[in-house]
C-alpha cells in the first residue's frame, strides 16, 4: 500500500512538471492560436540561461534566477519581432511552421553558444526528500507541483478577469477582428512569446533542478504534449487536472507495467490516453467549442 | 675536349644517381593516394565529444601516411561527415559520400551508422569499423562491420563478476538502468539479461526503462534498491547517471556503485554532475586503454602525437576511441597491403586484411588487447579484457587492468 501511495504522489507530481511545462505551449496557443512546435526548445533557453546566471557567471541564485527571467522574457520578445510580427493576419498555418523552424534554428543557436555540452544544473530546490512515516517524497518535485498550481491559477484569472488577458483571448480568436476593435495584436503576441518563455525557465527550474542540462533537454516538450492536448489547448486550469492524469498513469505504468513486460509502457501510455481522448474529444477534456454562426 | 664533356657527364649522372637514392621514399615514387569516410557527429547527441574522437582518428592518419604509409607507398586521405549520429541521416549521406570519395573503409561512430549501413555494406563491398563495443542484435558471422571491443553486455558483465569477486560474494545483484530511445541501449540490457539467465553469479533485479533526459527516477532507484541491487549498470547517457545518482541520493543509497561505459563515463558524467567526486566509488569499464593510466605505452603514443602531430585533445576516454580506431584500422590496411599489394587496395582488401592475422597490442601500442578478428562475428569472440577505472579518494584511478571478459551466449 505504501508503494502504491508513493508511486501515486511522484505520479501526480510528475505530471504536474509536465503541466508546468505545457503551459508554454497553451499560453502562446491562447494568445496567437500558434501552436509552438519549439516549446521543449525554449525550455532548454529558460534552463541554459539560469545555468549561465546561476553557475556560470557566479552570481547568487536569489539574483541569477530574476536576471535569466528577464532575459527569457526578452529573448521571447525578440522572436516575436524578428518571427511573427510580420506574420500578423497571414494564415496560422504559416505561422505554426515558423515555429518549427524556429525548434531548428534555436537547436543550432545552443551548440554555437553553449556547445553539446552536459553541464550540470544548480540545485534551486533542495533534493533531499520529504519523510512522512514510510512515505518518501521529492522535496523539488513537490514544489514544482506547488509552482504549477500558483501559476495555473494566476494565468487563469489573468486570461478570464483582466482586460489584457481578454484582449489575448480576442487576438486567438481572429486577428482581423481583433484589429478592428483597436486590440494590438503584435502586442498580444509579443507578450504571450514573452510569458511563454519565463514560463518555460520556471519549467527548466522545476524540471532539471540539480540534475543535468544539455541540448537534448528539450525532448521534454514532446513529453508535456500529451498534457496539453488532453486538457484542450485553450485551458490553463485544465492543465493540472490533466497532469494528474497523464501522470498518475504514467506512475503506475513504471511501476506495475514496466517490470512486467519488460519495459516501455510508461513512456508510451501518455500518448496512447493523448490518441484515445483526442478520439472522442477533439478539443481536449477543457478546450473551447467553437460554435459558429452562419 | 671530347673527353671533359664525358667526364662532366658521368659526374652529373652519378650526382643524380645519389640524390635519387638520398630521396626520402615518398618523393621516389609518389604513394597510391586512398580515401577513408569518417562518420561524424556535431550536430546530434554526441557533439559535445566528437572533436576529441576526431582529434585522435585525424592524428594517426596523419602519423601513418608519413611513419609507414610512405615506405608501403600508400597515403590514407580521411575525411569527415556529419550524421548527427542519426540512422537516416546516415543512410541518406552514404550513396554520395560512396559515389565521390569512393573510400576503401569507413570510421563508424555508432550504432545508427551499423543500423544504416549493415544490409548495404556487402554489396559497397566497404568496411565499416568501429570504435565502440559491439552489439549484440549485430552479432552475425560474415559481417562487414567491425568492432575492437565486445558488445557492451560483454563489457557490463566483465565488470559485475570482477566486483563480485572484490566482494567475495557468490552472487551479485544488479539493475540495469536503460531506455527504449534506442535499440542499441535494448540491446544491452538483454544481453545483461542473458549472461543473468544463465550465471548465477550475476543477478539482474530488474530492468528500468527511462526517458534520455529523465524527470525524475527516485521511485524505480527505490525500487531496485529494495530488491537488493548491489550496482547499477549504466550504459545510456549522462543525463540518466546523473539522474540515477540523485535518486540513489534521495533514498539515502548513496554508497552504490554506478557503472558506466566509455561514452557516458566518470569524467563526463561527473562533471554532469557537478564534480569528480561525486563518483566517488563508482566504475567505467571498456575494452580500451584507460585513461587512468599514464605510464603506459599507449599514453607515450598519444604524447608522441600531441607534441608532433599536433593533437590538441587532452589524454581522454574518447580520444582514446577515435586513436584505437584508427590505429586498428591503419594495421588491417597494412595486412592489405601484405596481401594484395599498394596499388591493389580495396574495400575488400581492407576486410580480408583484418582478417589475415592478429593484431597483437603492441601493434595499437596498447590501446586495445590481442584483435583476432574472425568469420564468426563482427569482433574478436575470445580472447578479450576490459580495463575497470573508478574514483578512489577524489582521484580518477585504474581499479584493474586486462580483465577477462566472461563468455555470453548469443541474445
Amino acid at each position: 500500500m505504501t508503494d502504491f501511495l508513493i508511486y501515486l504522489i511522484e505520479g501526480a507530481l510528475i505530471g504536474q512538471v509536465y503541466a508546468l511545462i505545457a503551459m508554454g505551449f497553451v499560453v502562446i496557443y491562447r494568445a496567437s492560436k500558434v501552436f509552438n512546435f519549439a516549446q521543449g526548445e525554449l525550455v532548454v533557453l529558460g534552463g541554459y540561461l539560469v545555468w549561465w546566471m546561476v553557475l556560470g557567471s557566479g552570481l547568487p541564485a536569489w539574483v541569477g534566477i530574476p536576471l535569466a527571467f528577464a532575459l527569457a522574457a526578452l529573448t521571447g520578445i525578440v522572436i516575436e519581432r524578428i518571427f511573427f510580427s510580420r506574420l500578423v493576419g497571414e494564415s496560422l498555418f504559416s505561422m505554426v511552421m515558423v515555429t518549427v523552424g524556429l525548434l531548428v534554428l534555436l537547436r543550432g543557436v545552443f551548440l554555437v553558444i553553449w556547445g553539446a555540452h552536459v553541464r550540470p544544473f544548480p540545485m534551486i530546490v533542495p533534493m533531499r526528500p520529504l519523510i512522512l512515516g514510510e512515505l518518501f517524497i521529492s522535496r523539488s518535485l513537490l514544489i514544482g507541483g506547488a509552482v504549477t498550481v500558483v501559476a495555473a491559477v494566476g494565468l487563469s484569472w489573468f486570461f478570464n478577469r483582466t482586460t489584457a488577458g481578454l484582449r489575448m483571448t480576442a487576438v486567438a480568436e481572429d486577428h482581423q477582428i481583433a484589429m478592428s476593435l483597436g486590440i494590438s495584436v503584435k502586442r498580444s503576441v509579443a507578450f504571450a512569446w514573452m510569458l511563454g518563455a519565463v514560463l518555460s525557465t520556471v519549467g527548466a527550474i522545476v524540471f532539471l533542478n540539480g540534475k543535468s542540462l544539455s541540448f537534448l533537454a528539450s525532448d521534454i516538450g514532446f513529453a508535456a504534449l500529451p498534457v496539453a492536448m488532453l486538457a484542450g489547448l485553450e485551458s490553463i486550469g485544465g492543465l493540472i487536472l490533466a497532469g494528474l492524469v497523464v501522470g498518475i498513469a504514467q506512475g503506475m505504468a513504471a511501476a506495475y507495467l514496466d517490470p512486467l513486460l519488460g519495459g516501455g509502457v510508461s513512456t508510451v501510455l501518455p500518448f496512447v490516453v493523448m490518441i484515445l481522448i483526442l478520439f472522442f474529444r477533439p478539443n481536449g477534456l477543457f478546450g473551447w467549442k467553437l460554435i459558429e454562426r452562419v | 675536349m671530347k673527353s671533359f664533356g664525358r667526364t662532366v657527364l658521368a659526374v652529373l649522372l652519378a650526382g643524380a644517381a645519389v640524390f635519387a637514392w638520398a630521396l626520402p621514399a615518398s618523393l621516389r615514387a609518389a604513394p597510391v593516394e586512398y580515401n577513408v569516410a569518417g562518420l561524424a557527429d556535431y550536430s546530434g547527441p554526441y557533439a559535445d565529444v566528437m572533436p576529441l574522437i576526431s582529434d585522435g582518428r585525424k592524428a594517426v592518419f596523419t602519423w601513418w601516411n608519413k611513419e609507414v604509409g610512405a615506405k608501403l607507398g600508400v597515403q590514407l586521405n580521411f575525411k569527415e561527415f556529419d550524421t548527427r549520429y542519426d540512422t537516416a541521416q546516415t543512410a541518406s549521406l552514404w550513396p554520395g559520400v560512396l559515389a565521390d570519395l569512393k573510400p576503401i573503409m569507413i570510421m563508424g561512430l555508432g550504432g545508427p551508422d551499423v543500423a544504416a549501413l549493415r544490409q548495404r555494406l556487402p554489396d559497397d563491398k566497404v568496411p565499416l569499423l568501429m570504435s565502440t563495443a559491439a552489439y549484440g542484435f549485430a552479432w552475425q558471422p560474415e559481417t562487414w562491420f567491425f568492432n575492437p571491443r565486445p558488445t557492451y553486455a560483454h563489457e557490463a558483465v566483465a565488470f559485475a563478476e570482477w566486483y563480485r569477486g572484490q566482494k567475495g560474494a557468490k552472487t551479485l545483484k544488479v539493475a540495469v538502468i536503460s531506455s527504449e530511445a534506442s535499440p542499441a541501449y535494448i540491446d544491452i540490457a538483454k544481453g545483461i539479461e542473458k549472461y543473468a539467465s544463465m550465471n548465477p553469479t550475476v543477478e539482474v533485479v530488474e530492468t528500468v526503462y527511462t526517458a534520455v533526459q529523465p524527470t525524475d527516477l527516485s521511485s524505480q532507484i527505490r525500487r531496485v534498491v529494495r530488491k537488493g541491487a548491489e550496482a547499477l549498470l549504466i550504459q545510456t547517457n549522462t543525463a540518466v547517471v546523473v539522474a540515477s545518482k540523485r535518486g540513489l541520493e534521495a533514498a539515502g543509497q548513496g554508497g552504490i556503485p554506478l557503472m558506466m561505459s566509455s561514452h557516458n563515463g566518470l569524467a563526463a558524467s561527473g562533471k554532469a554532475l557537478g564534480g569528480l567526486e561525486q563518483l566517488e566509488g563508482s566504475f567505467e569499464v571498456y575494452g580500451i586503454a584507460s585513461p587512468a593510466d599514464t605510464s603506459g605505452s599507449a599514453y607515450k603514443f598519444y604524447e608522441m602525437l600531441r607534441n608532433d602531430f599536433g593533437v590538441k585533445a587532452p589524454w581522454n576516454i574518447l580520444a582514446i576511441q577515435g586513436t584505437e580506431q584508427a590505429l586498428y584500422s591503419v594495421r588491417a590496411v597494412e595486412q592489405a597491403v601484405k596481401k594484395v599489394g599498394a596499388a591493389n587496395l580495396t574495400g575488400s582488401a581492407v576486410r580480408e586484411g583484418l582478417y589475415a592475422g592478429k593484431i597483437p597490442s603492441e601493434a595499437t601500442f596498447g590501446f586495445l588487447p590481442d584483435l583476432t578478428f574472425t568469420r564468426e562475428g563482427p569482433f574478436p569472440v575470445r580472447g578479450l579484457t576490459a580495463n575497470i577505472t573508478t574514483v578512489k579518494g577524489g582521484k580518477y584511478t585504474l581499479a584493474a587492468a586486462n580483465v577477462p571478459v566472461p563468455v555470453v551466449e548469443k541474445w
